[in-house]
């Protein structure tokens, strides 16, 4: 019953807060994706920085839950692939357009609808797709950790990695005449 | 487009350290956040009363909890907090945006169906690799997880090409 209250109140603060940064407006999504504007790409990779510091120091005292998924060659970029073009087409993701819906947006209702029987369209083929894509190229629960070694150094390397992303984009990304 | 002196949305770093510190407490009280998998926990929620053989023999629905979870509650939380936030917010929403307008004209139907192949194509993407831009991308990387670099890679690559393909104009379209 706890875990209602927690997700329900989680849910409300993410909601509002995404809502209130633009990310649930798909036109400052698709000007995002166009690089005519850099907000949400910037607000997206900080959010990273400073989540990745936070439960860096959730492990170092011992406490929190993590929990690492693996990565598949073949399945977690195919999806990806697919996943890439359903958000540049329609500049919905699976958890803006429950906020969206929230805020109003007619067309995210059609998105959540969408999405809803991409779900049941995948649970009905999971027992072929998996053991075909996701199996054969899994690496397992692989992390910057394991490739340079020390837990610090790989969130510093992850702390450079988007921070440098944060200026790029401010560099690449700015309103261009039409 | 109406005009409009206030500035309507919130500035990105302070807006990332409260998203940012969100995020922590949900790892602090429950574990990695994912919104993907709320569309599995819905679905199993309407598909157990009607067809509890299926739900039963689908490792997909086996691996989600129902609705009475902790995911179930987030997705709808999502919606509140959206809700609440619109309905204080002072700029009016529109159900096809300028963008889609530009390239598309006014049809609603025709955003409404590029966005309901949209919505099929993220949530079939993001089942298939494992979770979506919160439960694979952020949250993945967050925990400094190959799997969600990668996948934030590909995601804002392919989504930068189609954003391309679909809404830029040929230069010598008229209008």
């Amino acid at each position: 019953m706890n875990d209602i209250w927690l997700g329900l109140g989680s849910g409300i603060a993410f909601g509002f807060i995404i809502q209130r940064v633009g990310a649930t407006n798909p036109q400052k999504m698709v000007l995002a994706h166009l690089m005519r504007e850099r907000y949400i790409p910037q607000f997206m990779l900080i959010v990273v920085m400073v989540a990745a510091l936070g439960v860096f120091g959730l492990e170092a005292a011992g406490t929190g839950t993590t929990r690492v998924l693996p990565t598949s060659l073949v399945a977690t970029g195919l999806g990806g692939v697919l996943f890439g073009i359903g958000w540049g087409l329609s500049g919905y993701c699976p958890g803006t357009c429950w906020a969206a819906v929230g805020e109003g947006r007619m067309d995210a209702i059609f998105a959540l609808l969408g999405g809803l029987l991409g779900t049941a369209a995948f649970a009905q083929l999971h027992e072929t797709l998996i053991p075909a894509l996701y199996m054969p190229t899994n690496f397992g629960q692989i992390t910057l950790s394991d490739w340079f070694g020390s837990p610090a150094l790989a969130l510093g390397v992850l702390l450079i990695l988007f921070g440098g992303g944060v200026l790029l984009i401010g560099q690449l990304w700015g309103p261009k005449h039409d | 487009m109406e005009p409009n002196k206030q500035k309507p949305y919130w500035p990105i770093v302070p807006s990332a350290i409260a998203l940012g510190g969100v995020m922590v407490f949900i790892f602090a009280t429950f574990g990695p956040p994912a919104s993907s998998s709320g569309f599995v926990t819905t679905l199993k929620g309407f598909l157990q009363p009607i067809a509890p053989d299926y739900v039963a023999g689908k490792a997909h629905y086996r691996m989600m909890p129902g609705p009475g979870s902790w995911l179930m509650a987030f997705v709808l939380g999502m919606a509140i907090g959206g809700f609440l936030a619109g309905r204080s917010f002072n700029q009016e929403v529109h159900d096809v945006p300028q963008a889609w307008q530009k390239r598309f004209g006014p049809n609603r139907r025709r955003r409404y169906a590029a966005t309901f192949v949209g919505g099929f194509l993220i949530l079939f993407g993001a089942r298939l690799a494992g979770g979506c831009t919160l439960g694979l991308f952020l949250s993945g990387s967050t925990q400094l997880a190959i799997s969600g670099l990668y996948f934030g890679a590909v995601i804002f690559i392919v989504a930068m090409l189609t954003a391309r393909l679909v809404y830029t104009h040929k230069e010598d379209a008229h209008e």
